[in-house]
């Protein structure tokens, strides 16, 4: 078994070291090619899955949510919650936060809204929502009767969703708000843009103007606490943490929140799937030509190997193993590709997309999936056409029929 | 009573003589079957009643027509007869490059009728080689790794493969020429490295198909020196087709061919 392995290794690496080098470098240069083709994808999805984690994690949701107890509306004592849970170690900050649903108004246009009521200087300690101001400033804990506006509110700015925005609000405008039969005009202190679309289609103001539109001034509620740990703080530690600190209401960590975001990697994923089918196929397809045209060109060989004893088994190996090594080396020069040249160049010089600037990310685990199926492609479409020839007659292939 | 009993030993006496006569026989019979052993084992190939058809669409080609061929340890055959006459096919049933439609090869004995495929190609590998008109060498192959490919199916170490190899094709006079490659070779030296691929493994028959129709006569002459050398150095048996009467006078004995016929 061993020997005949050997006698197929020396014919195949005789077949690369000495036959056509034009063929060969063709042959490993496309199968390079799928090989990037079919981890691109599957780069960009983990890049943009990734993106929107972050964004997630920075703009919206902090680590971990505290939200009201079943059937509760709010949270009772939230500065007492929150200074409990600023004592755990891991806790960089929390931030108490209203929110709620309105509808604004600026010249003829009308849309709605997610509002939050926030302490300024406690957010900037969860979210990068400060720095994510590009025209205008941040609150400020004693402003009262401003507002700032994400972008796809405000208008302008790049706003992905223009029509269903205010349409060119500026710093300093004057829009009105209604929340729940409730109106009140707010001056525009900022406009903020994190580049997620989501967390672009809010507004904010300070607890305290929110509180007196809602009518519960001072009652020291709030709807949800975010909490912003120490990087790389596992979100399930965190949570065994509150609740071992006694705290009774409803704790949920960012990927709860990440619901839609699932949704679309599932989408993207299926895309993916099919295109990596795609590209397996044209492996395939294309190894099947490559082996099937050398094997053409060398029917005499065969049948001579064939005629001094040579077997058939062997010989067919002989280019299974030409074709592994082929898809080996595409492997090799594609990842080597991947990993050391496209990834870092876009780490370095991020792409930019509606979402940010994004980079690819290579998964190792799915690198492995796909040169597995890249191998299993060249394996199948070798042994067609090598079973086919090598099992013709010898005279047949020696006289080239 | 006297006379019953003197009968008696009387055919006693006679049965005992019988006895003897049959005794003797009998050892003469197994005396003459001892050298009828000898003369099967002797023979190295034997063909018997062999017909070979070719169907080319509508039209049958008869090849061989009943050919029977024996051939004995250590000759050297020469098969000749014009072209199309079946040399060709004649030698592929004998080699077992190809199978008849009837009859039987018995090749040392064993009735190689009976074998598949694979077992045939074993049967090739240990027992047979092959010299081809135009040479047949694998071109990726250097001159000893052609020589030593079918050592290594036969799952001989590197060193012995190449030991054996530099050993032949030094015997064919290609001992400065071991890691050439094939299309580097003239004519003359590539049919040299694929007489030193056909006798490696010490085949019991040497085949040759026209060896020399595309050497001039001079290469000719001493390729079929080659055989000659082995022929009666090393007792190779070789059966060589050919259509030149001056490579016949190298041989033992010429098979004569004649639209698929043995001419006597
Ligand atoms: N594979 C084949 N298919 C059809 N006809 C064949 C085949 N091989 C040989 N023949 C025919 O059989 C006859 C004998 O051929 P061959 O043995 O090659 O002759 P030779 O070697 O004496 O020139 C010829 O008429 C040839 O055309
Ligand atoms: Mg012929």
């Amino acid at each position: 078994m061993l020997e005949k392995a050997r006698v197929s290794f020396f014919l195949a690496s005789r077949s690369i070291t000495r036959g056509n080098k034009g063929i060969t470098i063709f042959t490993v240069f496309v199968l390079t090619l799928i090989f990037i083709q079919l981890v691109l994808f599957s780069s960009m999805l983990a890049g943009v899955t990734l993106k929107f984690n972050e964004l997630m994690v920075n703009f919206q949701t902090g680590n971990v949510v505290v939200e009201p107890k079943e059937e509760e509306r709010y949270i009772e004592g939230a500065s007492a919650l929150q200074k409990k849970i600023e004592s755990l170690p891991q806790v960089v900050g929390t931030s108490a936060r209203l929110k709620t649903t309105g509808n604004f108004r600026y010249k003829e246009k009308e849309i709605g809204a997610t509002i939050y009521g926030i302490d300024p200087a406690d957010e900037t300690f969860v979210t990068g929502l400060e720095d994510a101001i590009i025209s205008g400033e941040f609150l400020s804990r004693p402003d009262k009767g401003e507002i700032i506006l994400g972008r796809e509110v405000s208008g302008g700015f790049g706003a992905l969703m223009e029509s269903k925005s205010l349409e060119g609000v500026e710093v300093g405008d004057t829009v009105e708000l209604t929340i729940g039969g409730v109106t009140r005009e707010f001056k525009v202190k900022g406009i903020y843009s994190t580049r997620f679309f989501m967390a672009d289609a809010s507004a904010y103001l300070t607890i305290a103007d929110l509180e007196e539109m809602l009518g519960i001034e001072g009652r020291d509620f709030a709807q949800e606490i975010a909490i912003k740990t120490v990087d790389g703080t596992p979100e399930y530690d965190t949570r065994t943490a509150l609740l071992s600190l006694g705290i009774g209401e409803n704790i949920r960590t960012w990927h709860e929140f990440a619901g839609i975001l699932r949704l679309i990697e599932s989408t993207l994923g299926l895309v993916r799937n099919i295109m990596n089918a795609i590209g397996l196929l044209i492996a395939f397809v294309i190894i099947f030509v490559v082996i099937y045209v050398n094997i053409v060109n060398k029917k005499r060989q065969i049948g001579v190997q064939k005629a001094i004893g040579i077997e058939q088994n062997v010989i067919i190996v002989s280019f299974v193993l030409q074709a592994m090594l082929y898809a080996g080396a595409g492997v090799i020069f594609g990842y080597t590709f991947m990993r050391f040249g496209l990834v870092p160049y876009t780490v370095s010089h991020p792409v930019e997309v509606p979402l940010g600037s994004m980079s690819l990310r290579l998964d190792n685990a799915e690198a492995l999936n796909r040169a597995v199926l890249l191998f299993l492609s060249s394996v199948v479409g070798s042994v067609i056409p090598a079973y086919k020839l090598a099992q013709k007659d010898l005279l047949d292939l020696i006289w080239g029929k | 009573m006297e006379k019953i009993r003197k009968h008696t030993e009387d055919a006693v006496k006679s049965m005992d003589e019988i006895r003897k006569q049959t005794e003797n026989t009998v050892k003469s019979m197994d005396i003459i079957r001892k050298s009828i052993d000898d003369t099967i084992t002797d023979t190295i190939i034997e063909c018997i009643d062999i017909t070979r058809t070719f169907k080319m669409g509508e039209v049958e080609v008869r090849a061989l027509r009943s050919v029977n061929v024996r051939i004995r340890r250590g000759e050297f055959i020469a098969i000749m007869g014009p072209s199309g006459s079946g040399k060709t096919t004649l030698l592929n049933q004998l080699g077992l490059l190809d199978t008849p439609n009837s009859g039987k090869v018995i090749i040392d004995g064993s009735d190689t009728s009976r074998l598949s495929d694979s077992e045939k190609g074993k049967f090739r590998l240990h027992n047979l080689g092959y010299v081809f008109q135009d040479y047949a060498l694998l071109p990726e192959l250097n001159a000893m790794e052609n020589v030593y490919i079918s050592l290594m199916m036969q799952g001989k170490s590197k060193t012995e493969c190449e030991s054996a190899a530099a050993e032949i094709l030094a015997a064919v006079g290609l001992g400065d020429r071991l890691q050439q490659l094939p299309s580097k070779m003239s004519g003359g030296q590539q049919q040299r490295v694929s007489i030193a691929r056909a006798l490696a493994h010490s085949p019991e028959v040497l085949f040759a198909d026209e060896p020399c129709a595309n050497l001039d006569s001079e290469t000719s002459k001493e390729v079929l020196d080659l055989f000659e050398k082995f022929n009666q150095e090393k007792g190779q048996t070789i059966v060589m087709v050919t259509h030149e009467e001056w490579h016949a006078e190298y041989a033992d004995r010429v098979i004569r061919l004649k639209d698929g016929i043995v001419q006597e």
